[in-house]
């Protein structure tokens, strides 16, 4: 019984195959390899790696970095001939405007308008700006397997009823810090890749952008995303499971999703990176499932690379493609298939009635996505209401201390900005299980540990973790050393602890939670995004891990979030919250009432009002981020509020994760039915809101 | 040797943080990984980084890489036959 299919209304692809659907078709028909030299850059002068790279146009200094340039190009071929906006944009992404971070701080640039698109949401942001988009904006961060993640995202906003029509898809770009990186962990084949070959050595890094528009309005006999599977290995944070046992669970979970039996599968794409560890345990795991009947398979990434976050909707995009064309794709790069994985891959392309693909992303952080595509059924909403969630226990850690110090001190209005200091950041956690984390994966974990397992079984279904600028402790000493060595050293660990979603494959770890584990990121709106994600992805009876968490780095956020830079407090901090999808009274509800983007010139106040419209009473609004008593007054005004108006995000600090202190607040005080002191009234329903060009509000009320 | 030895021995514990284990109380003898000392495969590409960086050595295959990285021993010894004039 499948949960609804979102239909494929259109298909935009750019990558070194080719610039558009129909020239990938071409390139993938003729089973050619474009694998080539690296040459955009040359780090350290080394002997450039073979690499999958797009032919961009020439482009003015300060044009848009090579990702977004990318992710709009595929979307603009997604969206032609539309009329109509996109509803909801969910993109995943790993780089953002790294390319350009790179060789600014290179050039020793530190003025922060230079750094304006580093952020990996602005890449979704400009789409959404672009488009037209006015509702949710995502940015998925799963590492590789970020693209499948965000279209797993899209399909299930559409089964849900949170959007009609969804721009999904992935782009990375080619930078310094996947290349070096990659290569410092030997990743990388020096001959190019060559998926499930007995003699590969590693992947070749690619760049490349792939965008689908969802439309639950397109005719039902359309190509259409059927169904889903997200798991995580939680068992190391960059080797996948050995026996595939994460691999496994996504596979089975998207068959179920989408009322597929193994049997039913025409063609598997393979994530097949080509590294030794991922294509054998993807192999065991894909005879664990199909046992002697495997399905037609192979990997693409040995013509074209691998494109970290945008392959996952890359290959979505080429599944449309085999269903739509008949085609089956032929596993570029092979001349001796591996006798160990025992699998029997397409040597070259051929052409065959195709009516379901499976399609594998896994990636760092033990993250897997599985999507399925296939002939449509028609779009269905998923049937039935569900229970609310519910917070079953909370956590903060600011530059007050951790969650009873900062409650004590935001309950009197007293300001926990401030950095936090180490022996806070390491609480609880043995020295040597942190010794290669640096501080914002030590906050996640110590959020964790403040929280502890408050509900009954012992770990989360879900975790979600929330983060506005990443990692940028490790993305600086990455950085710098690279730069400080000529470019020829690269540091293996920095560059694992670099990536946005490292936290939440810690978290996994710490918890051993093998569900859905999605990293999401976007300013004062990431604890938005990841509400919403823990909202389509906490099955009845489940429960889910909430963390967001954002560090200070003295070098960088300067540069990155100067509205930051200039509180001399230097603060950040995080929060955590277990919910849950259980009757459990006294445990206070949790609802994400409103995300929505704000066009430009577009006051987002109004924008907001009109979603909160009709709304019930509250005996408090807080603001979530520091956003100044005006746009907080005059929304107040808008909804007809006589409660009190408090800019929680004041008290906080404006980092990214600073909204879900102000959630956890109010969270505390509606359990107790406390006053925020001093005594106003006692709240039973507080109202948390964010006024910036993301919108977005929430409220914790009685259960 | 065993002064090169030494020198390592700090290294590695800072390079890894490797905070509950005096340099001095690691075994020239003791497998370096995989045993008590908590090494693994990210912390030898680590110490591969180390290694290019402080002695211009290049390992790049794993076979080579278990011989050398097999022990503190081990590992001065392969420096002082590869990079005599860095260890002076």
């Amino acid at each position: 019984m499948s949960a609804g299919s979102a239909p494929i209304a259109g298909v935009g692809m750019i990558s070194a195959l080719g610039a558009d659907a129909a020239d990938t078709l071409w390139a993938l028909r003729a089973g050619t390899c474009r694998l080539n030299p690296l040459t955009l850059f040359c780090p350290g002068n080394q002997a450039p790696l073979p690499v999958g790279e797009v032919f961009l146009s020439p482009a003015p200094p300060e044009a848009p970095p090579r990702t977004h340039r990318l992710a709009l190009e595929a979307a603009r071929q997604a969206m032609a001939g539309q009329v109509a906006p996109p509803d909801a944009v969910v993109m995943g992404t790993t780089t953002g405007g790294m390319a350009v971070t790179e060789t600014l701080l290179m050039a020793g640039e530190s003025h922060p308008t230079a750094f304006a698109r580093h952020a990996l949401a602005t890449v979704a942001e400009d789409l959404a700006r672009r488009f037209g988009c006015r509702g949710p904006v995502l940015t998925v961060s799963t590492a590789c397997s970020s693209g499948a993640a965000a279209i797993r995202l899209g399909l299930e906003m559409i089964r849900r009823g949170l959007a009609r029509r969804v721009l999904a898809g992935g782009v990375d770009a080619l930078c310094r810090l996947t290349y070096c990186g990659f290569r410092s962990l030997q990743l990388l084949d020096p001959a190019g890749a060559r998926p499930l070959d007995a003699g590969r050595r590693g992947m070749s890094l690619a760049e490349a952008a792939a965008v689908l528009l969802l439309d639950a309005d397109s005719p039902p006999t359309a190509v259409a995303v059927r169904g889903g599977g997200l798991s995580c290995d939680a068992f190391h944070p960059v080797r996948p499971h050995p026996r595939g046992d994460g691999a496994l669970a996504a596979m089975q979970t998207a068959l179920a999703d989408a009322g597929v039996d193994p049997a039913g599968v025409d063609y598997l794409n393979l994530h097949g990176t080509g590294t030794t560890d991922n294509d054998r345990a993807e192999a065991l795991a894909v005879r664990r499932l199909f046992g002697p009947r495997l399905p037609a398979l192979s990997s693409i990434k040995g013509a074209m690379g691998h494109s970290l976050a945008a392959a996952g909707a890359f290959e979505a995009a080429t599944a449309a493609l085999c269903v739509a064309h008949g085609l089956l794709p032929a596993n570029a790069g092979l001349t001796q298939p591996d006798p160990e994985l025992a699998l029997r891959p397409l040597r070259a392309p051929s052409s065959a009635r195709v009516d379901t693909v499976l399609s594998n992303s896994f990636g760092f952080g033990g993250n897997n996505a599985t999507l399925v595509i296939g002939r449509g059924q028609g779009a269905a909403l998923s049937a039935g209401c569900r229970s609310p969630l519910r917070i079953g226990g909370l956590a903060a850690v600011t530059g007050a201390g951790g969650t009873e110090r900062t409650l004590d001190r935001l309950r009197r209005r007293i300001s926990c900005r401030g950095r936090i200091g180490d022996a806070v950041l390491c609480a609880g956690l043995a020295p040597d299980r942190i010794r290669r984390l640096g501080r914002l994966a030590r906050l996640a974990l110590a959020l964790a540990e403040a929280l502890g397992r408050p509900g009954p079984g012992s770990a989360p279904d879900g975790i979600f973790f929330a983060t506005g600028m990443g990692a940028l402790s490790e993305t600086w000493n990455f950085l710098d050393g690279l730069f400080a060595s000529g470019e020829r050293l690269a540091s293996p660990t920095d560059f694992i602890g670099a990536v946005h979603n490292g936290p939440a494959g810690q978290l996994a770890l710490h918890c051993g939670a093998t569900g859905p584990n999605i990293t999401v990121s976007g300013g004062a709106a990431s604890l938005a995004q990841a509400l919403m994600a823990a909202d389509l992805f906490t099955a009845e009876g489940a429960t889910a891990l909430v963390v967001a968490a954002d560090e200070y780095h003295a070098a960088l956020t300067p540069r990155i979030d100067p509205a930051l830079a200039a509180d001399p407090l230097h603060p950040d901090g995080g929060a955590a919250l277990w919910l849950h999808r259980r009757p459990a009274a006294g445990d206070p509800v949790v609802r994400l009432l409103a995300l929505a983007c704000a066009p430009d010139g577009v006051d987002s106040v109004r924008v907001l009002a009109d979603r909160l419209s009709g709304g019930r009473r509250y005996d408090l609004i807080l603001g979530a981020s520091p956003q100044g008593a005006g746009p907080l007054a005059r929304l107040a005004r808008c909804l007809g509020h006589d409660g009190e108006v408090v800019d929680g995000g004041a008290l906080v600090g404006g980092y990214g994760a600073a909204p879900a202190v102000v959630a956890v607040l109010a969270a505390d005080l509606v359990r107790r039915r406390r006053p925020l002191l001093p005594v106003t009234r006692p709240c039973e329903a507080v109202l948390v809101v964010e006024t910036g060009a993301h919108p977005w509000a929430l409220e914790v009320v009685v259960g | 040797m065993e002064e090169l030895i030494r020198t390592l021995a700090h290294k590695i514990v800072a390079l890894l943080n490797l905070q509950e284990i005096p340099a001095a109380q690691i075994d020239p003898d003791e497998p370096l990984v995989g045993g008590r000392l908590g090494i693994d495969s990210i912390d030898v590409l680590e110490m591969v980084m180390m290694l290019e960086r402080d002695y211009g050595l290049i390992i790049d295959n794993k076979t080579l890489g278990a011989e050398v990285f097999a022990t503190l021993r081990a590992l001065a010894g392969y420096i002082a036959r590869n990079a005599p004039e860095a260890v002076q």
